[in-house]
């Protein structure tokens, strides 16, 4: 289990929200929220593409704030 | 550490290399836009720290990246993170140029008026002031007058020569 944070400043919720969407068949998260960061804990149900996947993950996240004008 | 011309430290990693964007310098905007670019490229993480300034993290897909690859990166981001922050600024100094060119073209778009809106169009202001009669044309300022003005001139004329 690892577990990733996204700056609220800097990651739209809904982005994050999209990004667990799209990556559900390839990990089980728990989501959870603090005043600075959405934090995700992953469990990645193929182990040894962990790396991949949480990284394909972030890049998700990441455009989907972009392509919706910022985080806010 | 790496430091960059641009106010930008990066630090090399384990497979990943860690920038730390002043955004004095450069706008969020042109940190999304130059992350945007590198999406394909790399895993792009973005965070804050403490002092105002956000930190970058590419990490290479290959697993085993090149010291000189992710150094190459540092230089290369640099580069789309200035470009990115010259758009911006472009895009902003010139937003009221666009929106009054796009409203126009929205208007033009709309269509000719209707015979509604004709009915209630005011025709009545004068559209300019024409004191030396440039907007007439020869005939209304040279051309021969018609019978009845020319019975008024010549009566008018008449009495001035019978006083």
């Amino acid at each position: 289990m690892m577990t990733l944070r996204f700056s609220r400043a800097l990651y739209a919720g809904e982005a994050v929200d999209e990004a667990l969407g799209a990556f559900a068949h390839l990990v089980t998260a728990e989501r959870s929220a603090t005043a600075e960061a959405w934090e995700l804990r992953l469990t990645c149900l193929y182990p040894a593409h962990t790396r991949r996947i949480v990284g394909e993950l972030g890049n998700y996240a990441l455009a989907r704030t972009i392509e919706r004008g910022g985080a806010l | 550490m790496h430091q960059t011309p641009h106010n930008v430290t990066a630090e090399l990693e384990e497979g990943a290399i860690r920038l730390r964007v002043d955004r004095e310098i450069y706008p969020l905007p042109a940190i999304y836009g130059a992350s945007y670019v590198f999406i394909d490229r790399c895993f792009v993480f973005l965070e804050r720290d403490g002092e105002g300034r956000v930190v970058v993290t590419l990490q290479a897909r290959d697993p085993n990246p090149a010291e000189e690859a992710l150094r190459a990166l540092v230089g290369e981001f640099s580069n789309e993170l200035l470009s990115c922050a010259w758009r911006h600024q472009i895009t902003a100094e010139n937003r009221h140029l666009i929106e009054a060119v796009t409203s126009q073209a929205l208007a033009g778009a709309m269509g000719p008026p209707s015979l509604d809106d004709l009915a209630s169009f005011d025709f009545t202001s004068d559209g300019f002031e024409d004191p030396l009669g440039i907007a007439q044309s020869w005939e209304e300022k040279h051309g021969r007058k018609n019978k009845a003005q020319e019975a008024g001139a010549a009566g008018a004329g008449e009495e001035e020569g019978g006083r």
